[in-house]
């Protein structure tokens, strides 16, 4: 006997589309708002995460760029996805801190999952430097971080959307407002400069 | 040379992918979007709101145009010297729209002086009741014809400017 799938109702907002969840949180439904953050919580926390490397101010970040993206929701227009502006809201509000904070970093690293350990590609490129996987991993991670930060903000936002959040060229041009071709270019640099700066860890085996 | 560019940012990749395992404490994101509803409940306005956020929203072009002006400085002078260019423009044309009422005097005169050379007899009067009066005060019935433009540049109505209308007297 097998347990019945629970199928969600349309009326929920738990089953509704993403066009339906806006229009409702337009007219103030801060349910349908609350599913609209549900959705995008992970995705809009980890770039912001990976463009401040420091818990903290990604959580700070997070939320009030979903308060404002609440606000701003009379002005969209629907010319792009609701998850596109999002992003651009995000984006343009995490540069403006980091712009602000200038060169004051300070890490504030989330731990590593236990996946990690069992990452093969990641193993290969640690297992030269010291025995130790999980010394060599925490390792890496904190000269990755490092790295990162070294790149300037739309170098590194590229680099964080596309080579770590998977997003397409065309989803970044229309997030930071540029052309694909601009898009391109920024990620050879970016990858260039970070490849110089992990040289360590980009021998092959 | 290319293949070895190819290789290294393979392998670059996979040590990017160690930050997708960079996750934050565990049931953080069950209350997160509690934390941002009960914001938004208690009127939070999502922190403070800098110059450039606030022109985002409100005015994207002028951001765009901000934001064009910091990636090539070079701009700046361009749209200044256009600035200029338009200003210098626009004096140039109050000028020349401030000869045209001389003109207009210029001819209110000579049609006067035609009309009095024609018949002098018209003058006399005027002249005589011009040497009457104690201030030497010349009056007449002529419209007078300002310098003033009747509007400024910017469509205000001029307040030295006082349109006068004659109606003819009996009959």
């Amino acid at each position: 006997m097998t347990e019945p799938v629970a199928i969600p109702d349309a009326n929920e907002p738990a089953g509704m589309l993403e066009g339906d969840l806006v229009r409702h949180a337009r007219r103030g439904d801060l349910a349908a708002y609350d599913e609209l953050v549900r959705r995008y919580q992970e995705r809009i926390y980890a770039t912001i995460y990976h463009m401040t490397a420091n818990h903290d101010d990604a959580n700070d970040l997070a939320q009030e760029s979903f308060i404002k993206a609440y606000q701003a929701l009379k002005t969209f227009k629907g010319g792009s996805s609701f998850y596109t502006w999002l992003y651009r809201i995000a984006v343009n509000k995490t540069i403006n801190f980091i712009k602000q904070r200038k060169n004051k970093y300070h890490l504030s690293l989330n731990d590593l999952d236990i996946n990690a350990e069992n990452d093969p590609d990641l193993v290969a490129l640690v297992s030269h430097k010291t025995p130790s996987r999980d010394a060599g991993l925490s390792e890496l991670q904190k000269k990755l971080n490092e790295s990162l930060l070294k790149l300037s903000e739309p170098h590194r936002m590229v680099v964080i959307l596309h080579d770590i959040q998977g997003m397409s060229h065309e989803e970044i041009a229309e997030i930071a407002g540029c052309n694909v071709g601009t898009v391109r270019s920024r990620l050879f640099y970016a990858r260039q400069q970070l490849q110089g700066d992990l040289a360590e860890y980009m021998k092959p085996a | 040379m290319n293949n070895r560019d190819n290789y290294n940012f393979e392998t670059l990749k996979q040590a990017l992918k160690l930050k997708r395992h960079e996750v934050p404490p565990p049931g953080y994101f069950q209350k997160f979007s509690g934390k941002v509803i009960s914001r938004i409940h208690a009127g939070d306005s999502g922190g403070r709101q800098s110059f450039n956020e606030r022109l985002q929203y409100q005015a994207p072009w002028l951001a765009n145009l901000f934001q064009l002006f910091e990636t090539k400085p070079g701009l700046i002078g361009a749209f200044a010297i256009a600035s200029c260019l338009v200003l210098v423009l626009g004096v140039v044309l109050a000028e020349r729209s401030d000869s045209a009422p001389k003109d207009l005097m210029a001819t209110a005169d000579s049609a006067a002086e035609n009309s009095n050379a024609e018949n002098p007899s018209l003058l006399a009067p005027m002249l005589t009741a011009a040497s009457d009066t104690s201030g030497g005060i010349v009056s007449s019935t002529n419209p007078v014809v300002s310098l003033q433009p009747a509007a400024t540049l910017f469509g205000q109505q001029n307040p030295l400017f006082q349109p006068a209308a004659f109606a003819p007297a009996g009959n």
